[in-house]
């Protein structure tokens, strides 16, 4: 029987996501940041790991390429998967807010149509939706808060974890979304298919999850 | 580089090449033969069905995943998005009042809207059956070893059957103590499959602690032990039933002979506002969806004014196909066959002939000289080539061998058995 293969995200959550598996004892300690290969064996044998786009992530696990993944919440809102979430892993605590320009953030509320730039196109829309207001969103793929400098959009839904991007950038927050953390995903049919091992693999990174430190920010 | 519309098909739609479609066939074939074998008829709907009938059946959040158009007098129509909606229209309508139970299959296109970019498809083949008219455990063991035998019929490795109970769901939900609103909630996060904010919003709602730990257990509720398990969770009389229903399937499918490809799962997610007993799946550990899909649904019929309790599953065809590795395309014609001028007839005659033995034969219809053509029959597998002139035949052998027979040996005896 192949092994249990565990997706894990770069970017923001890669360095906690790579702790816990550590500390699960999936990943000899500092082998992932000897190496730039993308897929690591386990240190047991009994796992592997793969590293992914976290956008890619939730994909690989749909698809079955990977039977279980390490996703932020705020992914998961945005782009709902087939996918069973399990374990709220704890780590990678952040917020989904929206945030308008110092000078006009008292009257976003006032104006017809808002434009928002954001990441989050869909979280933003239900958001504006279900409070029976209109909304043109913006998608981007980085940096946000330059979109209602240059006049690109009114305001923007992002994450955040500090609020000092929002800060340097004149930005105020006027409404949170959603809370987001790391997340434990499976696969639908790995759960059943491979119970035992799949079962395993989450009580392992459960226990483990509250046990490593938090990555220095 | 710039590509046109003409030069591709629309996102999540395929061309099947003739090695593929004849794999698609072979296991349609299979899965309908097997059907047949336990008295499923097959049945042949429209692929076009009214938009009513179909948000008849699954509801109108279905209408989301439909392709809709409009016919020229303003009628709303759609592709049919699986075949049960329209199975239940034809016994509501054309098979009224036919013999209980009705055991009935299909095979063909459904068609789904898929966001481009997720790697699914959006047309793709089912093939499937329901029994009609039985609300029996009977009936349900019944759909459920043909699913087992189907699957085993495809020639699938390493399946299994995960076979759940909607009524195990539904009672823990019902034991929760939560409204309407909350309950709602509740019920989107199971389907979400969500179970960190379903374990958050129970607890915010003050629901039983033990109730809260059975939900949060489903997933994981299968296998050996989970119908004792299932047993100890079980506190209510409605939670037992099923427990006993299920217990007793086990047994049924033990004498079906088919218990060792069917796992109890209790975790299984399926559309509990359309199910209404057993729902199973069928998968494979080469593949990360399933393979197979169904369930009792005992109040479709009544959406169509025929209150029958009915049970059915469907196979995704493709995915039996993908879950195996894709063979090389083996096709070859066994015969070619050429002529010279005034011999059209004779050529064709011994065509015929051949055919008629369960040949495949190919005509040469390009008027190529013959050593092309034996030069290309040759290229494609063929075994032999055949050149008519008059009364006599050239044969080239596979490898190049040439030899001169009559033709009135080639159309009688010689040549039946030893072409294959």
């Amino acid at each position: 029987m192949s092994c249990v293969t565990i997706a894990i995200p770069s970017g923001r959550l890669q360095e906690d996501a790579v702790r816990t598996l550590e500390a699960a004892g999936y990943l000899a300690p500092g082998a992932w940041r000897e190496t730039r290969r993308l897929i690591l064996p386990g240190a047991d044998g009994t796992v592997r790991c793969l590293i992914a786009k976290p956008a890619d992530l939730l994909t690989y696990v749909e698809h079955g390429a990977a039977d279980l993944g390490i996703a932020g919440k705020d992914v998961l809102l945005e782009r709902a998967g087939d996918v069973y979430e399990l374990v709220d892993l704890g780590f990678g605590r952040c917020r989904g807010v929206l945030a308008f320009p110092e000078d006009s953030a008292r009257e976003w509320e006032r104006k017809h149509a808002v434009r928002i730039a954001t990441k989050y196109p869909r979280v933003t829309e239900r958001y504006f939706w279900s409070r029976g207001r209109a909304v043109d969103v913006i998608t981007m793929h980085g940096t946000v808060e330059l979109a209602p400098q240059v006049g690109l959009a009114d305001g923007i839904m992002d994450l955040v974890m500090t609020g000092r991007t929002l800060a340097e950038n004149h930005l105020v927050e006027v409404a949170e979304l959603f809370q987001a953390t790391a997340r434990l995903v499976v696969n639908r049919v790995s759960l059943r298919s491979r119970a035992d091992a799949v079962a395993a693999a989450v009580d392992r990174l459960r226990g483990a999850a509250g046990q490593h430190a938090p990555a220095p920010r | 580089m710039h590509v046109e519309r003409w030069q591709q098909v629309p996102a999540g739609t395929r061309d099947l090449l003739p090695h593929e479609t004849a794999r698609v066939r072979a296991v349609i074939d299979r899965v309908l033969d097997r059907m047949r074998r336990w008295g499923y008829r097959e049945v042949t709907t429209p692929t076009l069905e009214y938009l009513d009938v179909l948000v008849r059946g699954e509801g109108a959040a279905a209408g989301r995943r439909l392709f809709k158009l409009v016919d020229r007098d303003g009628e709303l129509l759609a592709l049919r998005p699986e075949m049960t909606t329209p199975v239940a229209r034809l016994v509501a309508t054309r098979l009224r009042g036919a013999p209980l139970p009705l055991r009935l299959a299909y095979a063909g296109p459904v068609f789904r809207w898929r966001e481009a970019g997720s790697g699914r498809l959006r047309e793709f083949p089912q093939a499937g059956g329901e029994l009609l008219g039985a609300g029996t455990l009977e009936a349900d063991a019944e759909i459920v070893t043909v699913a087992v035998e189907v699957l085993q019929a495809t020639g699938v490795g390493q399946f299994s059957v995960s076979l759940g109970h909607v009524g195990f769901l539904r009672g823990l939900l019902a034991g929760l103590g939560l409204a309407e609103p909350a309950l709602d909630e509740v019920r989107a996060l199971l389907y979400q499959k969500d179970f960190v904010e379903l374990r958050r919003l129970l607890e915010v709602h003050g629901a039983p602690p033990a109730r809260v730990r059975a939900v949060l257990a489903l997933p994981t509720l299968q296998g050996s032990g989970a119908i004792d398990e299932a047993r100890r969770l079980a506190d209510t009389p409605e939670l037992l039933a099923v427990v006993e229903d299920l217990a007793a399937l086990e047994r049924m499918l033990r004498a079906y002979g088919v218990w060792d490809a069917v796992t109890l799962d209790l975790g299984i997610i399926r559309d509990f506002d359309y199910y209404t007993g057993i729902v199973f799946e069928g998968h494979t550990t080469a593949l990360g969806v399933p393979l197979l899909g169904g369930g009792r649904y005992d109040r479709l019929l009544e959406r169509f004014g025929v209150p029958l309790p009915a049970t059915g599953f469907a196979v995704r065809v493709e995915r039996v196909l993908s879950a195996d590795e894709e063979p090389a395309d083996a096709w070859a014609p066994d015969a070619v066959v050429a002529f010279e001028n005034g011999s059209r007839e004779a050529a064709l005659a011994c065509a015929r002939t051949l055919r008629e033995r369960g040949l495949v034969v190919a005509v040469e219809v390009q008027g190529r000289l013959w050593e092309e053509v034996a030069r290309d029959a040759e290229a494609r597998g063929a075994e032999r080539a055949f050149l008519v002139r008059g009364e006599t035949v050239l044969v080239r052998e596979r490898g190049g061998r040439q030899h001169v027979m009559p033709l009135a040996a080639l159309r009688d005896e010689e040549t039946g058995g030893r072409l294959r």
